[in-house]
This record gives structure tokens, C-alpha cells and sequence, in this order.
């Protein structure tokens, strides 16, 4: 019955976003690209020596905005209180969101990711496997953070002014710890040496989702 | 009133700390006097750290039975909080500057101090937006509950992130081996904070208290 | 090393300095919240 609920969340939240958010994200991908150029000026040893950050820096902007919307459709077409009356478990439509969120996130990461390929002149397929879990570890801990932060924002006036404010300091450890394995793994080195970063990476994503899944419904209730 | 009694009692325990830290402790080997600024540095964020457990606690208190003293406790406890953390990364700024000669070095426990401040005046903005009593005291706890589990992990990451770029500082804050009189020293003024904490915490709620009542 | 006595005198006097206005305002609060409360038999 739960799975039920994430199921038809993410199917209705997919098909809204396509609309709206993913070509938005999509585009303001290319500008931050550059824009990450501009700040960094034309020798692109500069760029490359700063790959990792540049690349998470990229996915925490773009999760400001994709996160900070993840209630928006609820709040614009009067559906909030639909969510708080809706019964049985709240943390079904936590993990529906989660899942909604790191579609989203996926796909803007892959853009975010081609288009360094084509601007910046680089070459991660030989990584791509292991990029991919740093990714998807990071992903789910923004995420997890953000669509709980999101909830919370939803419904308050300085809302884009407080959910960065919430959002960035809590994941900190997901930004310190993607950018480390991400530097490891875009050398070409065996995964194993980003092992303890990775550790990291799933003990916080599990910390974050239990914190998550438990008080998910303490903010929905109106 | 017992809190004046504990105020006073707090009073005197920093006179005695702070005695203690100019008069009773020897002056350090290696760095000279500027190491008695540690005796301020370790208390505030000890303190800082008991005070976030507070939050913690009210938090989840809050959240399981609804009880208004909860989330009165998380409040009183979060704003001293975020005080004695300020205090820890001014002091350990001010003491890196004569010792390291920078005034901020991406150092781990600086470094991890600063998020925690970051993250619990987050808590309070967020409190401050938020007029309805119960929407606000749910919100804080979900931030405060994340903000708290989120300690450890933010130390060790902010610890290898560290471990990467820079050998181990050979200038520990605290000198090693301990000797007893600095031992001494560092406990005595960290009883006083903690007793310091405890009467801003208590006088903190009594105001909310009364808020409270006038708003009702 | 030498003793750098002005550093140590500004981290305890800042402080010092937080410390105090904080607990002034909560005095400051509480003394109004009293005043205001006499009638309710705080």
C-alpha cells in the first residue's frame, strides 16, 4: 500500500516537473557552466585542478532551486492541506518526494556532466561507473535534507531567503565528503581509496533519511 | 528565588575560573601566557556542546508529547547556545593569530565549530519566522533534531577533509601532557559556563513562561 | 615566544562583553514581562 503512494507520487510529480522545472534546470545548468568559466578565468588548468568542486558546486545550486520547489505545486493550487489530511503513513510521501527529487537531480547531474565533457574538453568515461556511485551517495543525502528542509520552508514567506540559509550548513559532511570521492575517482584511482569518503557519504545519507522518514510528519501536520 | 540563588552561584564560579586562569595556572612552556586563552576556549565549547544537547533534547520532547516546556527549553538553551559557540571560534581565532600568524586557518575543530554556529543560527532564524506557537516549535524541533544528529558527522568529515591538506598541527589547543594545575584550571572554569548555561537556560524559559502568559 | 597579554585580554573580554549584554537583555525582559504581570500574580 506505501509503495503504492511513493509510486503514483513520483509518477505525478515526473510528469508535472517535466513541464516546468527540468528545462528550467536544464538551462540554468548552462549558465552556471559559464558562469563557473567566467569566475575562473581562461587558463583551464584552473578549471580542471578545481573539477570536483566545480562539479558539486554546480549539483548544491541547482539543488537549491530544484529542493526548494519540491512543495511548490501543493502550496500554488491550495493541495497543502490535501497532503496534511491524506492518511495513512506521511513518510510514504517523504520517500515519493525523495524520489522525485533525485530523478530530477539525475538528470541534471548527467546534463551538468556532458556539458563539462563538451566545454571544458574532459573525459570521465573511463570513471563513469565509479562517478556514478559518488553521485548517486551524494545526491540521496542533498536530497534527503532538502526535500525534509523543503517541507519546512514550504509554507513561509522568506522561504527562498531561509531553505539555502537551512539547507547548506546541514550538508556540509555530503559537500566535504562527494567533492574528496570525487576528486579520488576522477583521477582514474581505484575505488577502494575513496572507501572511508564513501562511508561517510552512507552513514550520513542513512542519518539524514532516518531523521527524515520519522519527523516527516510532524511538519505536515498544517 | 532560586534562580537568583543560581545566578550568584555562577558568579562566583567564573570569578574563581577566571582567578584560576590569570592567577592559580602556570604559564605554558611553549606558548606563553596567550595559552590561558584555552581556559575560556575548551569551557565555551564544551558548554556550546551541552547546550545543543538541550536543544536536542527539547526537540524531541516537543515533538512526542506536545508539551509547550519542550520547545521552551530548546529555544533557552539554543540561544546561549549559539553564544558560547561564537565565543569558542572568536577565542580560538584570536588565539590562532599569535600562534599561527593567521587569524583563521581551515583547522578541524574551528571549522567544524563554525558549521555548528551556522547551523543553530539557521534554528534561530527559522524560529523567528514563524509566529504560531505550534507550527514553529515542530519546525525548530525537525531542524534542531537534524542539526544535533548531524554533529558527529559533520566532526569527521570536517576531520579527513583536514587530514588531506595539512599535516597535524604540532601546537595542539591543549598542551600535552596535562599537568595537574592546568587540569585543574580548565575544569573549574568549565563548571562555571556549565553552571552559567543552566541559569541563562532557566531564566530564558521563565521569560518564555511569561510571554506566554500575557499572549494567552 | 612573547606573551601577547592583548590578545588574551580581548577573547575574555569579548567575552565577556556577549555575555553580559545577553543576560542584560533577558533581565531587561524579564523586569518588563514582571511589571506587566503584577496584576496576573506572576
Amino acid at each position: 500500500m506505501r509503495r503504492a503512494w511513493i509510486v503514483v507520487w513520483k509518477d505525478v510529480l515526473s510528469e508535472r516537473r517535466s513541464k516546468e522545472s527540468l528545462n528550467a534546470l536544464v538551462f540554468f545548468s548552462i549558465l552556471l557552466l559559464f558562469v563557473f568559466q567566467f569566475a575562473l578565468g581562461p587558463e583551464r588548468a584552473r578549471v580542471e585542478a578545481a573539477l570536483p568542486g566545480l562539479l558539486w558546486l554546480g549539483f548544491i545550486l541547482a539543488g537549491l532551486l530544484a529542493f526548494g520547489r519540491t512543495f511548490l505545486v501543493e502550496r500554488e493550487n491550495d493541495c497543502w492541506e490535501g497532503l496534511v489530511l491524506s492518511p495513512g503513513d506521511k513518510s510514504a510521501i517523504y520517500l515519493g518526494k525523495l524520489a522525485g527529487n533525485v530523478l530530477l537531480m539525475a538528470v541534471v547531474e548527467a546534463v551538468l556532466l556532458v556539458l563539462f565533457t563538451v566545454f571544458f574538453g574532459l573525459d570521465f568515461t573511463g570513471v563513469l561507473p565509479a562517478l556514478s556511485l559518488v553521485l548517486a551517495l551524494g545526491t540521496l543525502g542533498l536530497a534527503a535534507v532538502g526535500t525534509l528542509f523543503g517541507a519546512i520552508t514550504a509554507q513561509l514567506r522568506a522561504r527562498e531567503l531561509l531553505f539555502p540559509v537551512l539547507l547548506l550548513p546541514a550538508v556540509v559532511p555530503i559537500l566535504l565528503g562527494s567533492v574528496s570521492a570525487t576528486q579520488i575517482v576522477i583521477l582514474g584511482q581505484p575505488l577502494a581509496e575513496a572507501g572511508a569518503w564513501l562511508k561517510l557519504l552512507a552513514a550520513a545519507d542513512l542519518v539524514y533519511l532516518v531523521v527524515g522518514v520519522l519527523t516527516f510528519e510532524f511538519v505536515l501536520e498544517g | 528565588m532560586a534562580l537568583r540563588g543560581l545566578g550568584w552561584l555562577a558568579v562566583l564560579a567564573l570569578v574563581a575560573g577566571v582567578g584560576a586562569a590569570f592567577g592559580y595556572a602556570p604559564r605554558e612552556a611553549v606558548q606563553g601566557n596567550v595559552q590561558r586563552i584555552m581556559y575560556l576556549h575548551v569551557p565555551a565549547v564544551l558548554t556550546a556542546y551541552l547546550a545543543f544537547a538541550l536543544v536536542f533534547l527539547g526537540s524531541i520532547g516537543y515533538l512526542l508529547t506536545r508539551r509547550p516546556g519542550w520547545d521552551r527549553l530548546a529555544l533557552a538553551a539554543a540561544e546561549p547556545g549559539v553564544i558560547f559557540t561564537g565565543i569558542t571560534i572568536a577565542s580560538g581565532s584570536i588565539w590562532g593569530k599569535p600562534t599561527w600568524g593567521t587569524w583563521w586557518t581551515w583547522d578541524a575543530r574551528l571549522t567544524s565549530t563554525a558549521v555548528l554556529f551556522l547551523v543553530y543560527v539557521g534554528y534561530l532564524l527559522l524560529r523567528g519566522m514563524i509566529d504560531e506557537p505550534d507550527r514553529r516549535a515542530r519546525a525548530a524541533a525537525v531542524v534542531g533534531i537534524l542539526g544535533t544528529a548531524n554533529i558527529p558527522i559533520v566532526h569527521f568529515s570536517v576531520k579527513w577533509w583536514r587530514a588531506l591538506h595539512q599535516p597535524a598541527t604540532i601546537l595542539g589547543p591543549e598542551p600535552s601532557p596535562i599537568a595537574a594545575p592546568i587540569m585543574l584550571t580548565l575544569i573549574v572554569n568549565w563548571l562555571a559556563f556549565t553552571l552559567l548555561l543552566l541559569y541563562l537556560v532557566a531564566k530564558r524559559t521563565e521569560i518564555s513562561r511569561l510571554e506566554e502568559q500575557h499572549a494567552g | 615566544m612573547p606573551d601577547n597579554w592583548s590578545y588574551v585580554f580581548a577573547a575574555y573580554g569579548l567575552a565577556g562583553v556577549v555575555l553580559l549584554a545577553y543576560w542584560r537583555r533577558l533581565a531587561g525582559r524579564a523586569k518588563s514581562l514582571g511589571a506587566r504581570g503584577v496584576r496576573r500574580g506572576v
